[in-house]
C-alpha cells in the first residue's frame, strides 16, 4: 500500500495550533535568535555589569560590591581618555573610508563583466579569512626592519636611501596603518551589503532616469544614494559596532603603541582586565563602549527607517 | 506534481554496467563491516600497546624560544617520567602572548591543566593556586636552597604564601656586535658607554642601538634594568610606590638622550622577537636580550654569530643590574585534578634539571644551583659558540640579575604595571619628546599609585 493510500485510511492528525497562528509562529521562529543573543550577548553583558561594580580579579571567585569605584578609577586614568579619543578617530575615519570604498566597489561590481564572480570572491576574502591571520600578514608588511612597502618605495625611488618609514613606530603612521588594515577587513562587508541594496532597485527607475537624460553624478546623487541610504546605514552600523569593539587589529599590530597612541578602549580593557588581572577595571572600561554603541545603533536604525518611509 | 516522499532515496540505474571503480552496495557493506569488526577486535588482539596509563598529568607551557628544549621535554623527558609513574603526561603549548588569557580562561572554567607555567610571576592568581611551600621544601631537602630571585618572584610576604614555584630563570645580558664596537674602540660596560659608543657607531656605520621602547616584554625588562641601574624603582622593599624620584627622572632623561643620539624610531614598533631579527640581520649594534639571538645565529650557521658577543648588565650611576629575561613560574591550580602528580613532577624535574639546562642550550638557568654544579665549567666551553667561552660571562649572573619588583617582591600591582606597559610608555613618551621627562614620570607615578591602591584594597599588597 503506498503512502497516499495510507494517508486516506488514517485520520489526519490535527496540525499544532501555533502553526496556524501567525503571531505564535513568529515567536517560534524568533526564539532561536533570541536564545542566541541572550546566551552569547545578554549573559556576558550582565556579567560585565556585575564585574564592573565589584572588585573582581582574574584570580578571585568571591567578589565584593564596590559601587562605581572602577568607573572612577578609569576616568582618573589619562590612558583611558587617550584610548577613548583613539577609538573615535579609529572608528570615524575607518568607517568613512569603508562606506566610500564599499559604494565604489559595489558600483564597479554591479554590472556584469568577464571574471566578475572571481573578482567578487577575491574582494570578499579579507572578510571571510580569520582576521588574526590577515593582521599577522600585515604585521610583516609593516615590519620595521623588513617592510615590503618601504622596500618597494625605495626600489621605485619614492623614498630616499636614508628614509625608512616606521609604519607601526610613529604615532600618525601607526594610526594610519591600523585604520588601513581595518578598512581592508571591513570594506568587503559594506560592498556586499550595498551590492544587495543596488540589486533591489527596480530597473524601471534606472531606465526612466536614462531616458530623462540623467548623467552619472545626477543618477548617483538623486537616485542611487537616496534609495541605498537604508542599506548603507545598516552597513555603517555594522562597521561602527565591529570597529569600536574590535581589538584584534590593534593587539596584533601595535599592542596600543607607540606609547598608547593607538590604544583603543577594547584593547585597554583587555590589557587591564586579562593581562593585568584587574577583571573589574577591564569590565568598567569595556562598558564605556555600551552607551556610545547604543546611541549609534538607535540613531542609525531611526535614520534608516525614515529613509525607507521617504 | 510528483510527491517527493514517494521518490526512492537512491536512483536505481539497473541498465548501467558497473564500472571497475564503482563501489557496489554489497562491496561497500562488506568492506565497512570488515573494518568495523577489525576495529572492535583490535583492542583484544593487541591490548598491551594501547593500555591506558592509570593517571593523567596535564601540563601547559609556552613554545620555548629554543625549539630543542621542547623536543627534549615533550619527546623524551615527560615520556620517561610518565612511564616511571604510570601516568599519561599531556603537554600543551601556547604562544607567549596567550599565556595570561589562557590562565584566566582556566580559572574562570575551574578546569584545565594540572601544571600551568607562566613566564613572569603570577601573584594575581594567588587565591586560585595551592601554597607551593611544600614543593619548595621537598625540593630543598634534596637540592638545597633556591636562589633569592626565585623566592622574590613567587612569595607574597603579606599572606606568607608561595603562589608559584620557579624552576628556572633566563639571564638577560647585553648582546653587542664586536666588529662595530671594536671599530670605535669601546666596550658596552656602562650605560654611558652604550650611549657614547652607540652614537659613534650610528654616525660611522648608520647602525643604531636596538633597545626596545614598545609595548612588549623585552622593552619592559630593558627599561627596568636602566631604571634600577640609575637607582630608581617602581616600589620600595615595603611595597610603597617610589617611581616619581630624581633617580627615575635621571634614567628617563638618559633614555631620551640615548634614543635621540644612538637609536631610531623602529624600536617603538618592536615585538618581543624584533631585536632578535634586527641583530641577526645586522641592523643594530646592541640589544638587551636572552641568549636566543646568539643561539639562533649559531644553529643557522650564520656568519654573524661570531660577531655577536655577550656582556654583563651595564653599570649605571647606582649599580650594575639587569633583569631576568623570563622567570619560569609553575603553578598548581586548586582545581587541578592531579595535584599530587603535579607536585611529584616538579620535584623530579628539578632533580633532572641538568638535562633541561643542556636541552635549552643554556637558555634556562637553575633556580636550585646545586642541580647544575658544573654550570660555570659547562658554559665556559661550549663547542657551538665562537669563541667557545662566549657564554662564560653569564657565570656570575646572580650577582647582577634581579626580579621585576626590585627591591621588593613581585606582587599583583607590580604585575599589572608590568603587563599594562606603564614603565615602557613612560620611557617612550619622554624619549620621543611626547612629554617632558618630569611629566612622563609624574604621569606614570599617578598610574602606579592608582594600581597599587586598588590591589592594596583587595588585600594583595
Amino acid at each position: 500500500m503506498d503512502a497516499i493510500a495510507l494517508d486516506r485510511v488514517r485520520p489526519r492528525r490535527a496540525a499544532p495550533r501555533w502553526r496556524d497562528d501567525p503571531q505564535a509562529l513568529a515567536r517560534a521562529l524568533l526564539a532561536p535568535a533570541i536564545l542566541y543573543i541572550g546566551l552569547l550577548v545578554g549573559f556576558p553583558f550582565l556579567l560585565a555589569l556585575y564585574y564592573s561594580v565589584s572588585d573582581a580579579t582574574v584570580g578571585a571567585r568571591v567578589f565584593h560590591f564596590v559601587g562605581l569605584e572602577n568607573f572612577r578609577s578609569a576616568i582618573e586614568n589619562p590612558t583611558f581618555w587617550q584610548a577613548l579619543r583613539n577609538s573615535i578617530v579609529f572608528t570615524v575615519v575607518s568607517q568613512a573610508l569603508v562606506v566610500v570604498l564599499g559604494k565604489a566597489a559595489a558600483m564597479a561590481l554591479y554590472r556584469p563583466f568577464r571574471g566578475r564572480a572571481l573578482v567578487r570572491f577575491l574582494i570578499l576574502l579579507p572578510w571571510v579569512a580569520p582576521i588574526s591571520l590577515g593582521a599577522i600578514g600585515w604585521l610583516w608588511i609593516f615590519d620595521p626592519v623588513y617592510s615590503i612597502l618601504d622596500w618597494v618605495a625605495r626600489a621605485l625611488h619614492l623614498i630616499g636611501p636614508d628614509a625608512w618609514p616606521i609604519w607601526l613606530g610613529q604615532p600618525h603612521l601607526a594610526m594610519a596603518s591600523v585604520i588601513l588594515v581595518n578598512v581592508w577587513r571591513l570594506a568587503p562587508l559594506a560592498t556586499v551589503i550595498i551590492l544587495a541594496g543596488m540589486s533591489a532597485i527596480p530597473q524601471d527607475i534606472h531606465d526612466a532616469a536614462a531616458i530623462d537624460g540623467a548623467g552619472f553624478w545626477r543618477h548617483l546623487i538623486r537616485i542611487n544614494l537616496p534609495l541605498l541610504m537604508p542599506v548603507m546605514l545598516v552597513a555603517l552600523l555594522f562597521g561602527v559596532v565591529f570597529t569600536f569593539t574590535d581589538m584584534i587589529v590593534i593587539f596584533v599590530l601595535t599592542r596600543g603603541g607607540p606609547y598608547d597612541t593607538t590604544q583603543v578602549l577594547a584593547s585597554l580593557a583587555f590589557f587591564t582586565g586579562v593581562q593585568g588581572g584587574d577583571l573589574a577595571g577591564g569590565a568598567a572600561i569595556a562598558l564605556f563602549l555600551f552607551p556610545v554603541l547604543a546611541a549609534v545603533a538607535i540613531g542609525a536604525l531611526t535614520l534608516a527607517r525614515r529613509a525607507e518611509v521617504v | 506534481m510528483t510527491d517527493p516522499k514517494l521518490q526512492p532515496a537512491i536512483p536505481v540505474q539497473p541498465s548501467e554496467p558497473p564500472s571497475e571503480r564503482a563501489v557496489s552496495r554489497r562491496r561497500f557493506i562488506r568492506t565497512t563491516g570488515a573494518l568495523a569488526a577489525a576495529a572492535a577486535a583490535g583492542p583484544w588482539i593487541a591490548p598491551r600497546r594501547a593500555r591506558a596509563a592509570a593517571k593523567t598529568l596535564k601540563i601547559l607551557q609556552w613554545n620555548h624560544f629554543v625549539p630543542a628544549y621542547d623536543k627534549w621535554f615533550d619527546g623524551t623527558y615527560v615520556k620517561e617520567w610518565g612511564r616511571k609513574h604510570d601516568t599519561e603526561v599531556i603537554v600543551d603549548h601556547v604562544g607567549i602572548a596567550a599565556l595570561n588569557s589562557r590562565a584566566a580562561a582556566e580559572v574562570s572554567a575551574q578546569k584545565g591543566h594540572d601544571l600551568f607555567m607562566f613566564l613572569s610571576p603570577p601573584p594575581a592568581y594567588e587565591a586560585q593556586v595551592i601554597d607551593h611551600r611544600e614543593v619548595y621544601e621537598e625540593v630543598g631537602r634534596h637540592h638545597g636552597k633556591p636562589i633569592e630571585l626565585a623566592l622574590r618572584s613567587t612569595y607574597n610576604p603579606k599572606t606568607k604564601k608561595y603562589f608559584a614555584f620557579s624552576d628556572s630563570y633566563v639571564p638577560d645580558p647585553v648582546n653587542y656586535r664586536t666588529d662595530l664596537w671594536d671599530d670605535v674602540g669601546m666596550l658596552p660596560a656602562t650605560w654611558d658607554d652604550i650611549r657614547v659608543g652607540g652614537r659613534k657607531i650610528k654616525e660611522k656605520h648608520k647602525i643604531p642601538v636596538g633597545i626596545g621602547l614598545s609595548s612588549e616584554l623585552d622593552t619592559a625588562m630593558a627599561t627596568r634594568a636602566l631604571l634600577y641601574a640609575f637607582g630608581g624603582s617602581v616600589q620600595d622593599d615595603h611595597g610603597n610606590v617610589t617611581l616619581d624620584s630624581r633617580q627615575t627622572i635621571d634614567a628617563v632623561k638618559f633614555m631620551r638622550a640615548l634614543y635621540q643620539e644612538a637609536m631610531t624610531p623602529e624600536v617603538l614598533a618592536w615585538d618581543a622577537s624584533s631585536n632578535n631579527r634586527a641583530m641577526i640581520a645586522g641592523k643594530i649594534s646592541l640589544a638587551l636580550n636572552a641568549i636566543s639571538i646568539t643561539r639562533e645565529a649559531e644553529n643557522k650557521h650564520l656568519a654573524i654569530a661570531r660577531q655577536i658577543a655577550l656582556a654583563k648588565a651595564a653599570q649605571g650611576p647606582a649599580r650594575r643590574i639587569g633583569l631576568e629575561h623570563v622567570m619560569d613560574c609553575y603553578v598548581i591550580w586548586k582545581f587541578a585534578e592531579n595535584q599530587d602528580g603535579a607536585k611529584r613532577f616538579l620535584a623530579d624535574y628539578i632533580g633532572d634539571f641538568r638535562a633541561g639546562f643542556v636541552a635549552s642550550e643554556f637558555y634556562n638557568f637553575p633556580c636550585f644551583p646545586a642541580t647544575v654544579p658544573d654550570l660555570k665549567k659547562e658554559i665556559a666551553n661550549d663547542a657551538r659558540a665562537q669563541p667557545h667561552d662566549k657564554y662564560a660571562v653569564l657565570g656570575d649572573v646572580l650577582g647582577w640579575a634581579t626580579n621585576v619588583g626590585y627591591p621588593g617582591y613581585a606582587n599583583a600591582a607590580v604585575d599589572e604595571i608590568f603587563n599594562t606597559w606603564v614603565v615602557n610608555t613612560m620611557f617612550a613618551k619622554a624619549a620621543t619628546g611626547a612629554l617632558p621627562p618630569e611629566e612622563a614620570v609624574r604621569e606614570a607615578d599617578v598610574q602606579a599609585k592608582r594600581i597599587f591602591a586598588k590591589w592594596r584594597e583587595r588585600g594583595f599588597v
